[in-house]
């Protein structure tokens, strides 16, 4: 995709004034890492096939809770899609989201 | 930190939620320059976080939404976000002064087309706020789809300072170098239209709620069941399931001494009688039990909306839950005294909802400094005069509307932030009378 420049867009750099006054919290850093860490192992397990919360629990050993948390986090991002429901109409499967 | 211009407006409002926008809507409409302020991104309070509205069932979105741009976009208005008030001061002409406080959003509103592409940059995840932790947001990010303003902020205490927001950005909008503003301001009037808090059902450790992932809110049931909802539908927090069992546990931090709250919220039956409805649109198959100490179904077409209800296949159980523990599934167990049969029993449920009650909102007393802004023994601002002069407190020219009063559904709400502003408007043509004269 060619990223197109409009009128010096992205040229302003005011973070560098915050990054005088303000240290970036060690938790900040870490969250960002687990995130970024999370993300990348969800989006591996859905490479190939869509999955529940539960599947990808067992997959990834993580706990139900936090999967979903992440999960519907990355359906809101708009990296994943529901792709339909379960014979036991309990857990929806989900897949990686098509975008083109 | 910046010292700013004096400003003069006919009348300071205090909380841009449905009570305080209704009233600097009826004050701006009959002439008035009025000040609209609230600590939070956004106006529209609780209100605009709604699914639905009892007991019509209205969508609560498609009520505030134009009343906030109404209020947006109102000549007479100026809204500030971020921004808190204190240091108010009476002077001897009954007029005040006060300062003013915003935080910066580290975004030009003005610039800002909301076109998100800074929270598509962004890289950080922290719980949003907006969806009571059941999923994540951005640093960067717009508070949620009909926020007002709809624009940017950036979260900078998780922010990671990597600039992808600000690289993204099409209009130049993103402005790290904002800093807190401050400046005082004249005005004839303030009313205070602070709202509420949530009760906190951590401070029940028996019900379990912070330590079992299925026992969540009513105000987190309130948010699946919005249109912008966290997830795909309504799911178990513990493991994404689809719930077919849930159990409501009315008064959860209403009418409960233990907790400090000995009054009714007023709004848990109603609520929860909507949201049991709304449930079994979502989910036909599911069975609905709410756990009740008294209905109280006072108000125009309440008790019709409550016998809806259990027309509808809701169940009402009489009884308090004493006592609610998880199993290994994550199903959960309610242990109460079910008044109808005298006998303690234990019900099982795959997912609970905690009614949970309404607080007032602290510190407003603080925000006056030469008058004392009485409460009532419950730690709501006091009304002076209710039957006569309902929005009247107990300083001349301060008036109080909505929930900062006591506990009330919307149409109360709104009927008090009109019943403020009529006084309030009063109050502002006496002032301006009395300076002609002198």
């Amino acid at each position: 995709m060619v990223k197109v420049k409009i009128m010096g867009v992205g040229n302003k750099k005011t973070v560098l004034i915050m990054k005088e006054k303000r240290q970036v919290p060690q938790a900040v850093k870490d969250n960002l890492k687990f995130f970024v860490r999370t993300k990348k192992e969800i989006l591996k397990a859905l490479k190939d096939k869509k999955k529940t919360v539960p599947d990808l629990s067992e997959e990834l050993n993580m706990p139900k809770d936090k999967v979903l948390y992440f999960l519907m986090s990355l359906l809101k991002y708009g990296f994943v899609e529901v792709d339909g429901i379960d014979d036991m109409d309990e857990y929806f499967y989900y897949k990686l989201k098509d975008n083109g | 930190m910046q010292e700013n211009k004096l400003k003069e407006y006919d009348a300071l409002v205090i909380g841009a939620g449905i009570a305080g926008g209704e009233t600097a809507l009826n004050l701006a409409n009959v002439g008035n320059k009025v000040l609209l302020i609230d600590k939070d991104l956004t106006v529209g309070g609780k209100m605009i976080m709604l699914s639905k509205v009892f007991p019509t069932l209205d969508c609560s979105a498609c009520i505030t939404t134009p009343k906030v741009s109404e209020i947006a976009r109102h000549q007479n208005i100026t809204v500030l976000t971020s921004t808190e008030a204190s240091d108010i001061i009476q002077k001897d002409d009954g007029t005040f002064e006060a300062l003013i406080t915003t935080q910066p959003r580290y975004v030009v509103v003005e610039d800002c087309t909301g076109c998100q592409l800074c929270e598509d940059a962004c890289p950080v995840n922290v719980d949003d706020q907006y969806q009571y932790g059941l999923v994540g947001r951005k640093a960067a990010f717009i508070p949620f789809s009909i926020a007002s303003p709809r624009a940017a902020a950036i979260d900078i205490e998780n922010c990671t300072l990597c600039g992808a927001c600000e690289r993204a950005c099409p209009t130049d909008c993103i402005d790290f170098t904002q800093t807190v503003e401050k400046y005082t301001i004249k005005c004839k009037t303030v009313v205070v239209a602070t709202g509420f808090q949530l009760f906190d059902p951590t401070l029940i450790p028996r019900y379990g709620f912070g330590r079992f992932k299925n026992v969540i809110t009513s105000m987190q049931m309130e948010r699946q069941l919005a249109p912008t909802r966290p997830f795909n539908t309504v799911l178990r927090p513990s493991d994404g399931k689809m719930p077919d069992n849930i159990a409501y546990v009315l008064c959860t931090g209403s009418r409960d001494k233990t907790v400090g709250t000995p009054i009714c919220s007023q709004v848990c039956c109603m609520y929860s009688t909507k949201q049991a409805q709304l449930l079994m649109g979502a989910l036909p198959m599911a069975d609905i039990t709410l756990y009740y100490l008294h209905i109280r179904a006072f108000g125009k077409g309440f008790n019709e909306f409550y016998a809806q209800a259990q027309s509808m296949g809701v169940e009402y159980v009489k009884g308090k839950v004493a006592k609610i523990t998880e199993k290994e599934d994550g199903n959960l167990i309610l242990r109460y005294e079910d008044i109808n049969t005298g006998k303690v029993t234990e019900t099982e449920h795959d997912m609970v909802v905690l009614s949970v009650g309404i607080l007032p909102n602290e510190g407003i007393t603080q925000l006056f400094t030469n008058r004392k802004l009485e409460l009532d023994p419950f730690n709501y601002v006091s009304q002076a005069n209710p039957l006569e002069s309902p929005a009247m407190t107990s300083i001349e020219g301060v008036f109080v509307a909505g929930v900062a009063s006591a506990p009330m559904d919307i149409p109360d709400s709104i009927l008090s932030g009109g019943a403020a502003s009529s006084e309030a408007a009063n109050y502002i043509r006496h002032i301006a009378k009395k300076t002609v004269e002198v």
